[in-house]
């Protein structure tokens, strides 16, 4: 009967009631939306991190990570892939040669990681092959006579393996990515000429543009200029373990594209057997051993177990390797409830308004319930229902509403590719797919329902000092 | 038997220093089943003496007893139950709940009273029924006219079968004929519940259709007169 009134009692001045129900959908919308935005950057990083870079456990010779000595090699190596297998949900693993080295070409070069690789096995763990840039080759999938490296686009560029040029094929490009006919016009200038870096190539554009065209196109312009010449040749060198300085020419086989600018500048694939061949690295012999899990929730439980067996190694889960991750996503979960918190504390002040009103105008009537017999509690939980519904009908308003907009974003995704040299820098994607699980819309409601009940505490306060004789009087 | 007994009430208000006697030494006694009427001139003491048998004010000195119960003694919780459980109030301005039927006005108190469904939905029929108003039983008040909305609201009053049944100048916001019907059934109400009935009225209508008058002045009781 009390949920019957108070429900009642919240469309009895419906137009009063729609203002704050409105409120509320907005803002739990505004809230519940910019939080799935920014969940879905920390999402998509973790994602890419986990499945381009780290895969889930690595184990590797104690020494290894701390003095990157190429003898620091996975001793009892059989042992290791046993021992890992049995770890839970152990899904696949691989080893891997790494060894550092300097990538150059004529007349540029820069320190990299040089990851021998077995390309079959790697693409069980990682998913790094799909993340080629279309028409610049393959994942070390062709045989050929020559060494060869599936490099970064950031190392690419690094090394002047990219050049870029304004064509009649690329101005297509930009018609058809809708580039304002004007910015092409002006484009024309640089029509014929050919960039040998990325470096010259903006500034030539930033040249003819103008400062806030120059921010908003740059990016599109960038990738319709991009051109690559198929088999570029690279010198790697690093010293072999004999400690001998050496060198070899490889073929680029092709060049992947991530959001981490880091990974993609220091990152250099070569097939295990030739790195083997030039360092003297011998068989069954790695620096890591990367396992792949069923489900990332089994990384604690895997680590824990292999910690166990492998006393002699460095095991660690991706949690470990790149802790400001974990963190960002522990601490996430904290900033999300305090970010809804702060928006329902605001709303709650429109609610007591309301409830206020609502109370002092029904001063007769409740003193009336009072007098037949309605006790106290009864008086407050009818006000503090009728709060509570009001929230949480603007509250599932706006979640639905949330839920729509980021279904429909997450299908083609939030374009910010204006600022994707910053976001990239960091290993963010500057195409964002809006995602929210389903713990947090659980603890929006619990938060709503909360919001509804303190937004209650005055007005119900006010209701139950009412002298019923002095209420019943009041016109 | 006796429902309500009141010896020796007094009720002081004290505004900005004045004393004010709004009921003055009052000593009463209901019997089950009377249908009285409390008169006097404005500020005699009526509404207030109502009040304290409702036990929505309690007496400054004095005993209120009903059916042995002191009322003086109760907690505030326990008062509340007290009126919920024994006394019916009618109000001049009826009261109902604008968000309910009339039917769910009727069944309001025997909800708080955690009364089985079938049980309210009987009584409440029965009820209705008695008012005239069974076919109005989904109307909400402001469907209902004034006199339709009193009777409602004695029909609420009686819904829980109370001890006695206050009614604070019942007939004052209605024509003649509203009024006219509103006795009657209250009458009739009284004749076959053997529910106590106790107003306070200017009107010379229910005064007239009143078993026993009490009249009160300066909040004393002038004259006490049974008509039957």
């Amino acid at each position: 009967m009390i949920p019957e009134i108070a429900w009642k009692n919240v469309w009895r001045n419906k137009s009063r009631s729609l203002i704050v129900i409105t409120a509320v959908t907005i803002g739990v919308f505004a809230g519940v939306f910019t939080i799935a935005v920014m969940n879905s950057s920390v999402v998509q990083r973790i994602d890419a991190a986990v499945n381009e870079e780290l895969s889930h456990i690595q184990v590797n010779n104690k020494e290894f990570r701390s003095s990157s000595d190429i003898k620091s090699l996975i001793p009892a190596y059989d042992k290791v892939v046993a021992e890992m297998m049995k770890a839970p949900g152990m899904q696949d693993l691989t080893g891997r040669i790494i060894i550092r080295g300097i990538a150059s070409t004529a007349g540029r070069s820069t320190g990299v990681e040089i990851n021998g690789i077995n390309a079959a096995k790697e693409k069980q763990i990682f998913t790094l092959h799909e993340k080629l840039i279309p028409g610049t080759g393959d994942f070390l999938d062709t045989e050929t006579k020559y060494n060869k490296a599936f490099i970064g686009e950031k190392l690419a560029r690094e090394l002047n393996i990219i050049r870029y040029s304004i064509t009649e094929e690329s101005l297509k490009k930009l018609k058809d990515e809708k580039l304002p006919g004007e910015i092409s016009t002006k484009l024309i200038a640089l029509k014929g000429e050919r960039f040998t870096s990325d470096k010259k190539f903006s500034r030539a554009v930033e040249a003819v543009l103008l400062p806030g065209e120059y921010r908003k196109y740059i990016y599109l312009i960038k990738e319709a200029a991009w051109s690559y010449r198929p088999g570029s040749k690279i010198i790697l060198s690093f010293i072999d373990i004999n400690n001998n300085q050496t060198e070899a020419a490889f073929r680029v086989s092709g060049i992947f594209r991530t959001n981490n600018d880091m990974f993609e500048a220091m990152s250099v694939f070569v097939p295990e057997e030739e790195l083997r061949q030039l360092t003297g690295i011998p068989e069954n012999s790695y620096h890591r051993v990367i396992g792949r899990l069923k489900d990332n929730s089994l990384s604690e439980a895997a680590s824990a177990y292999l910690k166990k067996e492998l006393p002699g190694y460095e095991v660690m889960q991706w949690k470990e390797i790149q802790p400001d991750l974990a963190m960002l996503a522990d601490m996430m979960q904290q900033i999300y409830g305090i970010f809804m918190g702060i928006i329902l504390a605001a709303l709650s002040f429109g609610i007591v308004n309301t409830m206020l009103m609502s109370v002092l105008e029904r001063t007769r009537e409740i003193g009336m319930l009072s007098a037949i017999g309605m006790n106290r509690n009864r008086i407050f939980s009818m006000i503090m229902l009728e709060s509570v519904f009001l929230s949480l009908t603007g509250g599932l308003s706006g979640m639905l509403v949330s839920g729509i907009v980021i279904a429909a974003t997450s299908k083609n995704g939030i374009n910010l590719v204006q600022y994707s040299e910053g976001l990239e820098a960091f290993g963010y994607s500057a195409y964002l797919f809006p995602t929210i699980d389903a713990p947090f819309f659980i603890m929006t409601t619990i938060l709503i329902v909360f919001t509804g009940i303190l937004s209650s505490v005055y007005p119900a306060r006010k209701a139950l000092k009412l002298n019923p004789i002095e209420a019943l009087r009041k016109e | 038997m006796k429902v309500i007994e009141i010896t020796d009430v007094y009720k002081i208000y004290n505004s900005s220093e004045i004393k004010v006697n709004a009921v003055n030494g009052v000593s009463l006694d209901f019997e089950e089943a009377e249908f009285a009427a409390i008169v006097g001139p404005s500020g005699s003491g009526k509404t207030t003496l109502l009040n304290l048998l409702g036990g929505l004010d309690l007496p400054t000195s004095g005993k209120i007893l009903i059916d042995g119960t002191d009322l003086s003694l109760l907690k505030s919780s326990q008062l509340i139950d007290f009126r919920m459980r024994n006394i019916g109030f009618v109000f001049q301005a009826y009261n109902l709940i604008p968000v309910l039927t009339a039917r769910e006005n009727i069944e309001f108190i025997m909800n708080l009273q955690k009364m089985s469904k079938a049980s309210r939905e009987e009584r409440s029929f029965e009820l209705l029924k008695a008012v005239g108003l069974d076919d109005r039983a989904g109307s909400r008040p402001s469907k209902l006219s004034g006199g339709q909305q009193q009777r409602i609201a004695v029909a609420r009053a009686l819904a829980s079968k109370p001890r006695f049944v206050l009614a604070d100048e019942p007939t004052a916001n209605l024509d003649s004929k509203s009024a006219s019907t509103l006795l009657e059934i209250m009458e009739k109400l009284n004749h076959e519940e053997k529910i106590t009935f106790i107003f306070s009225t200017h009107d010379p209508r229910v005064v007239k259709m009143a078993h026993r008058i009490i009249t009160l002045e300066d909040g004393k009781v002038v004259s006490d007169v049974r008509t039957e």
